[in-house]
């Protein structure tokens, strides 16, 4: 018999990068073979915490949506200290235009407000008899560029606005946007809080329904080590089959967002009457559907590898 | 291939399980570490593959100091000693090919040369139409070979076995000790512990006593 040369090792079909991802994907679906159930409360518990997120965010998305919609419409009127001569006019036009956030200015006449003013009397117009055009002053009307339609870019706007010569009074729909950006503010901040605590429950149920899957594995691993397995090598299965799981979860949670959305907009005719396109309502963003993607794989990890910590101390 | 030096090792505060135990085992060597039930033979074992570390003493395995290794570095150490343990360690819902394959799957080999080296050694086990089979459906013998190629596959320097002969009868006895033999002439170092006089005593092989977590002076002897 030939002496032993030590652990010749062939050629290995496992080497490099891919060949071991290989192995341990293998590996991991084996586990989730092996555990079918608690894989599928795992996936589950995911899918549920993905789904309530995501509700969240499109409802932020779509209140997001109005108020841009609505801040489109938010105008500053400035009102002058006597009427203007064209030539004047001309010049004071210039000068609102070149105060930064500006986007455009238009002039009300006289005529032009009373017109306005007649037509939101509709079926009234007896109230204005004897009443002449001359009543209503004439004004700019100025629409603000988008980085300028929140609250605090407004309030300095117009205090600049109010330094123009000329210009006597200014009003603006401050008080409404105001309250939008604090609404919008606490709707951010409470989605973030509910997430935040969201994303930790479910971190907590993946850990440990994975620790159920390790557990029932116990043997396996400590022969593992036993045998020389590096602590990577143990728990690579492991945070692969996290992965997967968050994958799974967070797929089919956008699914079910989907399908429900569509399923809204099929019925519309029928279905409470409501129509989500005509509504205007929007559907999630790419991007926000990749990320809710993405912490659904995170999930999986961190579920999987704070479980695996205290686990295997081989 | 192995030295201890001034060896103790406590379980507890009170359970000493060896005391000061020197042991030097050349390359190539095949040592019985043998004494009664309770003398240390396993605590000794254990020590070996660093899954205990010493409370005082050094361990050095082919010229490493196994007390001063970091943890990643024991992975290594256990590539190159083959272990058989007392209660086998087998997987009872794997097959005897998924069982034995798991050592060389830890170092990285594909599954084609898996699966050829692990039927060429369960050949020589005697075991080859067993492959198929679980631990649970084999005799106490076929497992002991099991496990014993299980440790054997990668050709390790080390072969340990912890009371590989502790049920069987004198058939298997003799089938094993066969294997631990053919596996010293190709060079691995062969240590076993056995409180079975009858296998060291057909064995002619150098015999360290130990008793109480000490070794006996003038029992350390090549019969
Ligand atoms: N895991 C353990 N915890 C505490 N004491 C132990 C443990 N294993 C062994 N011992 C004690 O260490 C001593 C040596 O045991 P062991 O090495 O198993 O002896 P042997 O293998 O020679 O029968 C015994 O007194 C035993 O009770
Ligand atoms: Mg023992």
């Amino acid at each position: 018999m030939s002496r032993n040369k030590p652990a010749k090792r062939p050629k290995l079909a496992n080497e490099g990068l891919v060949g071991r991802l290989r192995f341990f994907i293998d590996r991991a679906l084996l586990n989730i073979r092996q555990n079918v159930f608690v894989n599928l409360v795992t996936i589950g518990t995911i899918t549920l915490a993905i789904l309530i997120i995501s509700l969240f965010m499109l409802v932020f998305v779509n209140l997001e949506g109005v108020a841009n919609d609505w801040s489109k419409r938010v105008q500053v009127t400035a009102y002058f200290e006597q009427e203007l001569a064209p030539p004047e006019l001309a010049a004071l036009k210039s000068r609102i235009q070149a105060i930064p956030g500006t986007d455009r200015v238009t002039y009300v006449s006289k005529e032009e407000a009373f017109k306005r003013f007649r037509e939101r009397l509709k079926g009234q117009e007896l109230l204005l008899e004897g009443i002449t055009t001359d009543v209503l002053p004439s004004s700019v009307e100025i629409s603000l560029k988008g980085a300028s339609r929140n609250s605090d870019a407004i309030t300095a706007y117009v205090a600049r606005l109010k330094k123009v010569p000329g210009v006597a009074e200014v009003q603006h729909g401050e008080e409404w946007v105001r309250r939008y950006t604090t609404f919008m503010n606490f709707m951010r901040l409470t989605g973030l809080l509910l997430g935040g605590f969201l994303f930790l429950a479910v971190v907590f149920i993946v850990s440990n329904t994975i620790k159920l899957t390790i557990y029932s594995r116990k043997e396996e691993l400590e022969i593992l080590s036993l045998v020389g397995a590096t602590r990577f090598f143990i728990k690579a299965p492991f945070l692969i089959e996290g992965v997967l799981q968050g994958a799974a979860g967070a797929g089919l949670a956008l699914v079910i967002l989907t399908g429900c959305y569509y399923a809204f907009l099929h019925n519309a005719g029928n279905f409470l009457s409501f129509n989500p396109a005509a509504a205007g309502l929007a559907f999630l963003p790419p991007v926000y559907s990749a990320g809710l993607f993405a912490s659904g794989v995170l999930l999986g990890f961190i579920g999987s590898a704070t479980s695996l910590k205290r686990f295997i101390s081989v | 291939m192995i030295q201890l030096h001034n060896v103790f090792l406590s379980y507890q505060k009170e359970v000493t399980a060896l005391h000061g135990i020197n042991l030097h085992v050349p390359r190539g060597e095949f040592v019985f570490l043998t004494g009664p039930s309770g003398a240390g033979k396993s605590t000794l074992l254990r020590l070996l593959y660093a899954a205990l570390t010493p409370t005082r003493g050094q361990v050095v395995i082919d010229g490493q100091n196994v007390t001063r290794m970091t943890r990643s570095q024991i992975p290594h150490l256990r590539r190159s000693i083959g272990v058989v343990f007392q209660d086998f360690k087998l997987l009872p819902n794997r097959t005897v090919l998924e069982n034995v394959a798991i050592t060389l799957e830890v170092l990285g080999w594909g599954k084609q040369d898996i699966n050829k080296k692990v039927f060429h050694i369960l050949k020589q086990m005697g075991l080859e139409h067993k492959i198929n089979a679980t631990p649970l459906r084999l005799s106490g013998g076929e497992q002991q070979r099991v496990a014993l190629a299980r440790a054997l596959v990668n050709d390790p320097k080390i072969l340990l076995a912890d009371e590989p002969t502790g049920n069987l009868d004198e058939e298997n006895k003799d089938l094993i000790l066969n294997i631990f033999k053919d596996a010293n002439i190709r060079g691995t170092t062969v240590v076993v512990a056995t409180h079975d006089r009858r296998l060291i005593e057909n064995s002619h092989k150098r015999v360290v006593a130990l008793d109480k977590g000490k070794i006996m002076e003038g029992h350390d002897v090549a019969q």
